[in-house]
């Protein structure tokens, strides 16, 4: 049967579709920002120490009861003291951070933010020790992120305990990590 | 549909430039450049923008290759970039608008400035589609112009399932009623 709203909405639709035509300068606007940068393949220490940080890993983490209590209270600290196996560490220039969420009632939890393209499948937050504790930890380079939770596929959480991000690019609340380059 | 690979090289194509074949990447760009720029032109709304989005885009792309869990997908993880940064830009864009913009009103009644060429449905589908909240024209576009799965919406949005649909709904809504507005005038 004729439907008016559908006919309309696959005119939009056909319309939209036809082919566009970028210029094909960029191509080589690309390739030439990309020549500066190292090779992509992970052959670096940095690399590896990002393949072995995205393997599961049994941590001990810090004993955190203060945190238990909090309802909703993120922190992100600088991971310190890991007791599995030491693996090959991060290059000097970059630094492992835990992130840190209580979040009793979530079931499930990603860390989003600039270093992982705000892609909310690329780093899920793991449960550890307390249910209510979520973890994930992510080598930084030196600068500045911006980052959030998104917890339950729904639903943003800026960290309390950062500054909040003043121009949010998303529209969502989010926070603001800086890593200096120094070595603490 | 969904969201696919334009041949199957692209794997072969992501392990020579994770390899150190930086040329090869080329390849990926123009492979993907049109398909993805009508997304962010669509999106953005204006050309400069588009372009500058899908340059970053490509660049972003390219730095967090060796995180491509699955080369074979390459063009959906691909977009999932894109999609990120033109929500990103959107924002800026946005902004840069409630900055400049003081009289919406006449905002809205301006006349529509296109080059030669474009019919007047066009414009009409531009302007309704840039008067969509940003989140309603990104589900729209994904759906009824990229033609997505809603599960491929998701994965790329960060949204839920449901979500995703009302959104569509609603932008369908929208431009339904917008564009018999323009008609009539």
């Amino acid at each position: 049967m004729f439907d008016p709203v559908d006919d309309v909405i696959e005119r939009i639709a056909r319309q939209l579709r036809r082919p566009v035509q970028i210029d094909p300068a960029l191509d080589g606007r690309v390739m030439r920002e990309i020549a500066s940068l190292p090779t992509p393949g992970g052959t670096t220490a940095l690399g590896k120490a990002w393949r072995w940080l995205r393997r599961p890993h049994q941590l001990t983490l810090t004993p955190l009861g203060g945190l238990a209590a909090a309802a909703a209270l993120a922190v992100v600290g600088l991971l310190s003291r890991m007791d599995s196996t030491p693996p090959a560490p991060p290059q000097a220039e970059s630094r492992a951070f835990q992130f840190v969420l209580v979040a009793p009632r979530a079931t499930r939890v990603s860390l989003v933010g600039d270093f992982n393209d705000w892609d909310a499948t690329r780093t899920q937050m793991r449960r550890t020790g307390s249910d209510a504790l979520w973890t994930a930890v992510v080598p930084l380079m030196p600068g500045r992120y911006h980052y959030a939770f998104f917890v339950d596929g729904s639903r943003w959480l800026a960290d309390p305990s950062a500054p909040m991000a003043r121009d949010e690019d998303y529209g969502e609340p989010s926070s603001v990590l800086t890593v200096g380059g120094g070595g603490s | 549909m969904g969201i696919h690979s334009v041949g199957t090289s692209d794997a072969a194509l992501v392990r020579r430039v994770q390899t150190g074949d930086t040329g090869a990447y080329a390849d990926l760009v123009g492979r993907y450049r049109d398909r993805l720029g009508r997304y962010a032109l669509h999106m953005l709304g204006n050309r400069e923008d588009a372009e500058e989005v899908l340059q970053d885009a490509f660049v972003r792309a390219y730095r967090s290759l060796a995180r491509c869990d699955d080369p074979e997908r390459f063009g959906a993880w691909l977009y999932g970039i894109l999609v990120n940064r033109c929500r990103t830009a959107g924002a800026r864009a946005a902004r840069r608008a409630r900055r400049f913009v003081h009289d919406p009103a006449a905002l809205e009644t301006a006349p529509l400035a296109g080059p030669d060429g474009r019919t007047e449905w066009d414009d009409a589908v531009r302007w309704a589609l840039a008067r969509l909240p940003s989140e309603s024209r990104e589900a729209f576009l994904l759906k009824h112009v990229e033609e997505l799965e809603y599960e491929d919406m998701a994965r790329l949005t960060g949204a839920g399932v449901s979500a995703l649909k009302m959104r569509v709904k609603r932008a369908r809504e929208q431009l339904q009623v917008m564009l018999k507005e323009a008609e009539r005038v």
